[in-house]
């Protein structure tokens, strides 16, 4: 069990900069996911902190110990691999006694901790089987297994569930969380599926282009977006953005004209627009209601493209403007493809992004 | 509506038909250069042939007399050690170079061309050339164990180091076959396996001998049924080194056998050796496939 601590870690290949000036802070035992697009940065994330490859600057600490020297295997770490990398000549047996063995532990010892384990994972009866001969959930689950017997201080997992289909995907989604109450250790867990982030994580480390865009806990993420980044990463299906001009200012109070939804004003706790400005509204698909709203809410017309049923949700795209909004309402509302229809949002679940830089936050509008 | 099973269908004898066309002047050759010399092999070996006097068949005699045959059965002997003292070496020093050439490191092409350069050499040019290796007094061999401070050593004239020196030259000929075959097999590990055994604490050493070894077995044993075979019919660099002597001590089947037929035309005994040889051969082949088989099964 131990916390980890990144402070001004960077990776360079060549000269290709895959990770700058990331800091972090991961809790002893916390569930820490990495999430972010292909290529942003993820998997070599994990690999710096298991020790496969050297940082290019900065420093790894584990439990408060520096670790950013250490080699592979002298880490208090263990990973379990997207491909699961088992031992394909070795037994189940052989496959989690591995890292004991090398650890000149007794042949007892051994025989026990392979049990212990895998008994958690549920293998105890396929212990002499080859791993070819298992299912992908099965090889998975002896990938944990060896990396539990080597009591790690933090579990590094690298997509272990993207080879697995949806189903067995769910399942063993609900037992890695389950895992990590009985073990308690740090997790630190790499997936680019946003809803694994979401419903696995204590805390979303949200990564884009080597760099951290922002640390959390989901429903902070989801509610505050830290930029558009995040806020287009974050939720499912993502959300709409708006180009908006700043009319007038007021205290805390904006005028926006934003095309294909009028004027209206918002007040907000930032200080950072001046009239004149041009930046973007956020509306969550879900935040958008059927039938006009009362006062404090932005209500408008739109015009169905589609119309998606899914029972318990009906998706709506219909164009807003230059853009198409995705609208999800709830249960089976009469709507058709083609008649207008009259949508709300409230005010206070807008968001509001400057336009500089990568598009802070401009938050809390009420 | 009925469902169709595309092409199919198609006659299967006539398709087979067209593959023995295509196949008839590759088997037409096949059969006039291999079997039929083999069977021609076999047959005579049931008599006493030797183009100077009327043949007979003499049945099993020849067999018989290789029973009994002490110069054969030394040829036997020289031959198991010639292919162990090939084998073995040339196995290792493949794979060590194979693992050392795995890595990512300067002028790595430079090495493996290098190493593999001697399977490229004509055997019987590279041959001529060790002999002037060997060479007692001016040789570059006895140059090296002088300047290491070691006494010169007679490597081809001695019964003793006859058959050592062979297998130094054909190790030295051979290991840049098993690296290329060995790399290719390493190319079948992935890199996540390495990485993993390293997170489990494995140093180099235990990772050669618990992972890379074990992942390479069958390639280990496929290389080892080549060479083994290959062992066995040893000849050019015998026949252009040492003719077999010093006092017979590199004497191996397959050069008694072209000294029993050419040089004193005994060509029944001759084939007697051969066939005994082929068999050995055939056994080894036939094993050696269905480990293999069952291996990748
Ligand atoms: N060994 C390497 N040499 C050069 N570039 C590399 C190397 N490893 C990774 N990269 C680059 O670094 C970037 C980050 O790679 P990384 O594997 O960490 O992405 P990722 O976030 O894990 O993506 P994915 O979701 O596709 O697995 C990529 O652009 C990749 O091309
Ligand atoms: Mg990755």
């Amino acid at each position: 069990m131990a916390e980890l601590e990144l402070s001004g870690v960077s990776k360079v290949y060549g000269a290709f900069n895959a990770l700058r000036d990331v800091s972090l802070q991961i809790a002893d035992g916390e569930f820490a996911v990495f999430v972010g697009p292909s290529g942003c940065g993820k998997s070599t994330l994990l690999r710096l902190i298991a020790g496969l490859d050297p940082v290019s600057g900065g420093r790894i600490a584990i439990g408060g110990n520096d670790m950013t020297a250490r080699q592979a295997g002298q880490r208090p770490v263990a990973m379990v691999f997207q491909n699961y990398a088992l031992y394909p000549h070795m037994s189940v047996f052989e496959n989690i006694a591995f890292p004991l063995q090398m650890e000149r532990r007794t042949k007892d010892d051994i025989k026990r901790e392979v049990s212990r384990a895998a008994e958690i994972v549920q293998l105890s009866t396929r212990l002499q089987d080859r791993p070819a001969k298992l299912s992908g959930g099965q090889r998975q689950r002896v990938a944990i297994a060896r990396a539990i017997v080597r009591k790690p201080g933090i579990f590094l997992m690298d997509e272990p569930l993207s080879n697995l289909d949806a189903a067995l995907r769910m399942e063993m989604r609900a037992e890695l969380t389950q895992l990590h109450r009985r073990l308690g250790s740090t997790m630190v867990y790499v997936t680019h599926d946003q809803l694994e982030a979401m419903t696995m994580a204590d805390r979303i480390v949200v990564l884009n282009g080597g760099r951290v865009e922002q640390v959390g806990a989901p429903m902070e993420l989801y509610h505050n977006p830290a930029n558009l980044f995040v806020a287009g990463f974050i939720g499912s299906p993502p959300m709409n953005f708006a180009a908006a001009r700043v009319d007038a200012v007021e205290g805390h109070a904006a005028r926006l004209t934003v095309e294909g939804l009028g004027s209206f004003a918002v007040s907000y706790d930032g200080k950072e627009v001046s009239a004149g400005d041009a930046v973007t509204i956020g509306i969550r698909p879900e935040a958008m209601l059927p039938g006009a709203g009362e006062a404090g809410h932005l209500s408008f017309r739109m015009t169905p493209e589609t119309v998606e049923r899914l029972g318990l949700h009906t998706i709506v795209h219909a164009p807003v403007g230059a853009k198409t909004f995705t609208a999800l309402f709830n249960g089976d509302p009469r709507m058709a493809r083609g008649s207008a229809l009259d949508v709300s949002v409230p005010l206070a679940q807008l968001h509001l992004f400057d336009r500089n830089g990568a598009g802070r936050s401009i938050r809390d509008i009420q | 509506m009925t469902f169709r099973s595309g092409a199919a269908d198609a006659p299967a004898f006539n398709q087979n038909l067209g593959a023995y066309l295509f196949l008839a002047p590759a088997l037409l050759i096949l059969f006039l250069s291999l079997l039929l010399p083999a069977a021609a092999t076999i047959g005579m070996s049931f008599t006493d042939i030797s183009f100077l006097r009327p043949t007979n068949f003499v049945g099993l005699d020849n067999y018989l007399r290789l029973l009994s045959d002490g110069r054969f059965q030394q040829a036997v002997f020289n031959t198991s050690y010639y292919t162990l003292g090939v084998t073995l070496p040339t196995m290792v020093l493949g794979l060590l170079a194979a693992v050392a050439l795995n890595r990512r490191f300067p002028f790595r092409v430079a090495f493996r061309t290098i190493f593999y350069l001697p399977v490229l050499t004509s055997l019987i040019a590279a041959a001529v050339v060790w002999v002037y290796i060997y060479e007692p007094y001016s040789g570059p061999m006895n140059g090296l164990l002088v300047s290491l401070g070691l006494p010169p050593q007679p490597w081809l004239q001695s019964p003793n180091l006859a058959m050592t020196a062979l297998i130094i030259m054909a190790v030295w000929r051979d290991f840049g076959t098993a690296m290329i075959i060995y790399l290719a097999g390493l190319q079948d590990i992935p890199e996540e396996i390495y990485e993993a055994a390293r997170l489990d604490g494995a140093g180099k050493f235990a990772i050669l001998r618990r992972i890379t070894v074990p992942m390479l077995s069958s390639v280990t044993f496929y290389l080892m049924i080549i060479l083994i075979v290959q062992s066995f019919q040893v000849f050019g660099a015998i026949y252009v080194m040492t003719g077999g002597g010093p006092l017979g001590s590199t004497e191996t089947i397959v050069f008694q056998m072209y000294q029993t037929a050419f040089g004193y035309t005994e060509f029944g005994y001759a084939a007697a050796m051969s066939t005994v040889l082929f068999f050995v051969i055939l056994l080894f082949s036939i094993v050696g496939t269905k480990i293999m088989r069952k291996g990748e099964a």
